[in-house]
């Protein structure tokens, strides 16, 4: 075989390798697109997973109905939460809303239940308040359950717009909206993030400025390096382990933000010493020299000259630490929980984005939802990989001329 | 004309490791001259250099034996190296600028010594820089970054840097070797200038800079001081062989 075929082979492998990799990510990325983006919506990111009920108080208005019976007939409340639409919709006017009945499925569990299919934009409905005088909102896929204590449940829906229409001046109406959403997970994973990093960066920076500028080369840094090295290739799910027994059991900070965020720290920790000692390893010893010369301390040095210097690297690290915490499900499982809501104090659980996809797809087998979760994932980890880019750039003290 | 001794070195030995150096090396340097060494690469006149604001405590290998009487003061023994090295400064054979601005690198000395006033640094900036000979080059762009200065401005910078700690000493370790000549003429101009205030020692590879600049020549070679005298002496009338031989160029 002569030289140029042997080229010409080379090549091709390596062409089909790059190929191959870029086929499957492309894969991966667009099946999730594909399967989770009809569930993306705004109601997605803003309502929490769990549905939420209310009392609405509303001041009775006849509003009469703006569009033809035709047009409303098309107000079909029917979204993939709901397995069929069962009768309406029918407008009610003292309301300024036209209400249908569906079977409501949520949780695995159905039920029947009468949920608004259009509101008129004069509806007493959006000017509803809580028994504190704070207004509420209620959009269109909202479930009705009670007014004035009179339980729909079992009810027609000519029933139910009777007993509706009937009732006069201030409404006291309980709704329920609907859950599904993410809110809550985005949230916990942000708490989780900047918990993790306030804890885990000044320890790693710190760290890496032992090993770099302090330490004597020799057994005790190689053995340091080592361990972090170490440290950096055990599974995730072994420091789940550990910080269930550790955090959550013998310091008894519970399944929560915090014992989550300790767990997710001792994970970011080599991968922040490794990438902040790259980083002042570059620093030219010029500067350092320079520094001395002109009587600083060594300390001075370091903060003044050589940590300014190693920034980029620094937020390299960052980077790199965000995806992994955004990214890390096994450790949280056990540190964290998988309760979705917002955790009020450092010691109450939550569940990231990366557990609740988890969770909504082993528990509930509902893969839709977990894809759209994937969606939500992997958009926050692009946001905040350019934000930190964007920052490293303006920090970068070698880009200012 | 009778002056001060500023550095006098007695015995003076310094190993990397288990190689030697430097060997008893006995040097008077004089205030307010400039005194050059010079000699071929590797013969340890840089290494003597950093002996002089103990810069070579930042080598791990480094031993060092004898005395070097600084004001009275061995500063091998036990003294404030940050006090030392605010009296003796010095400047580094590649210019190296902070990458902050002009006036943050001038500034940056006094800082670190805790001055905070901002007329009493604004003084010291202006007046470091005019004794620079680069005040008028960059006294409209003091906040921008130094690294975008040209070669010979950043090294005239790092002499300023040096003038605003208001040293003693300004140690120069073959400060021009990484400059054009015309910017090197001008660190030249400067140096003829600040020694009216300032003892300065420079190591160069070059004679000629050597012949131009100095008061007094010493010639290194393999650790040791060969020759130490006027630099007008050593150049015409050397009494050693070997240097005859080195500014003659047969070798080195």
């Amino acid at each position: 075989m002569g030289r140029k075929m042997k080229d010409v082979l080379a090549k091709s492998i390596i062409y089909l390798a790059t190929g191959i990799t870029l086929c499957v990510l492309l894969f991966i990325v667009g099946f999730i697109f594909v399967k989770g983006i009809s569930l993306v919506n705004w109601d997605f990111l803003t309502r929490d997973y769990n549905e939420k009920v209310f009392y609405a108080f509303v001041q009775e208005e006849v509003v009469p109905m703006t569009i033809d019976a035709a047009s409303l007939s098309q107000k079909d409340p029917y979204d993939k939460r709901y397995e069929s639409s069962l009768e309406g919709p029918i407008y009610i006017e003292n309301i300024g809303a036209a209400v249908s009945k569906v079977a409501y499925k949520n949780n695995a569990t159905e039920k029947e239940q009468f949920v608004f299919s259009y509101i008129e934009k004069d509806s007493p409905l959006l000017s509803a308040t809580d028994s504190t005088g704070k207004k509420l909102s209620i959009g269109t896929d909202y479930i009705l359950e009670s007014i004035n204590g009179t339980d729909f449940e079992g009810l027609s829906l000519e029933d139910v717009a009777a007993q509706i229409n009937h009732e006069t001046g201030e409404l006291k109406i309980k709704v329920v909206q609907p859950g599904g959403g993410v809110r809550s997970n985005i949230i916990t994973t942000l708490y989780m993030v900047l918990v993790s990093l306030l804890i885990a960066l000044p320890l790693g920076i710190f760290g890496a400025i032992y090993l770099t500028e302090y330490a004597k080369p020799g057994r005790l840094v190689n053995i340091i390096r080592f361990a972090a090295e170490c440290l950096a290739g055990i599974p995730s799910i072994i420091f789940g382990l550990f910080g269930m027994a550790f955090f959550v059991v013998a310091l008894k900070f519970q399944i929560s933000l915090l014992s989550g965020s300790l767990t997710v720290a001792i994970i970011l920790l080599p991968v922040i010493i490794r990438s902040t000692e790259e980083a002042l390893k570059t620093v030219p010893t010029a500067f350092r020299e320079g520094s001395l010369a002109l009587g600083a301390t060594k300390l001075q040095t370091i903060f003044k000259v050589v940590l300014p210097c190693a920034v980029p690297g620094i937020a390299t690290a960052v980077l790199l630490s965000i995806g992994r915490v955004v990214g890390e499900s096994a450790a949280l499982l056990f540190t964290a929980g998988t309760v979705a809501q917002i955790p009020g104090t450092l010691f109450s659980p939550g569940s990231t984005l990366t557990v609740q996809a988890y969770y909504v797809a082993k528990e509930e087998g509902n893969i839709e939802l977990a894809c759209a979760i994937g969606i939500v994932i992997i958009v926050i980890v692009i946001v905040l990989n350019i934000l930190s880019r964007i920052t490293s750039d303006k920090l970068n003290v070698f880009n200012k001329k | 004309m009778n002056k001060k001794i500023k550095f006098n070195t007695k015995n003076l030995d310094l190993y990397y490791g288990d190689f030697q150096a430097l060997k008893s090396i006995n040097l008077e340097i004089y205030e307010k001259e400039v005194t050059a060494f010079i000699g071929p690469s590797g013969c340890g006149k840089s290494t003597f250099l950093r002996c002089l604001n103990r810069m070579n405590d930042l080598i791990d290998s480094v031993k060092i034996e004898g005395e070097i009487i600084f004001e009275g003061q061995d500063i091998n023994g036990d003294i404030d190296v940050i006090n030392l090295r605010t009296r003796v400064g010095m400047v580094f054979q590649k210019p190296n600028p902070f990458p902050m601005s002009i006036y943050e690198n001038i500034a940056y000395g006094p800082k670190c010594q805790g001055v905070k006033d901002k007329t009493q640094l604004d003084t010291l900036v202006k007046e470091s820089l005019v004794k620079a000979a680069l005040w008028e080059e960059v006294k409209d762009r003091l906040n921008k970054s130094a690294l975008g200065l040209s070669g010979g401005q950043q090294q005239r910078l790092c002499i300023a840097r040096a003038i605003a700690m208001q040293p003693e000493v300004i140690l120069m370790d073959e400060p021009t070797s990484a400059l054009d000549p015309i910017a090197t003429a001008k660190i030249e101009d400067l140096m003829s200038k600040l020694k009216k205030d300032y003892t300065i020692i420079i190591v160069t590879h070059s004679m000629q800079q050597a012949g131009r600049i100095s008061d007094k020549t010493a010639f290194f070679l393999m650790g040791e001081v060969v020759e130490f005298n006027e630099t007008p002496v050593i150049f015409t009338n050397p009494a050693d062989k070997r240097t005859e031989d080195y500014i003659t160029g047969r070798f080195g």
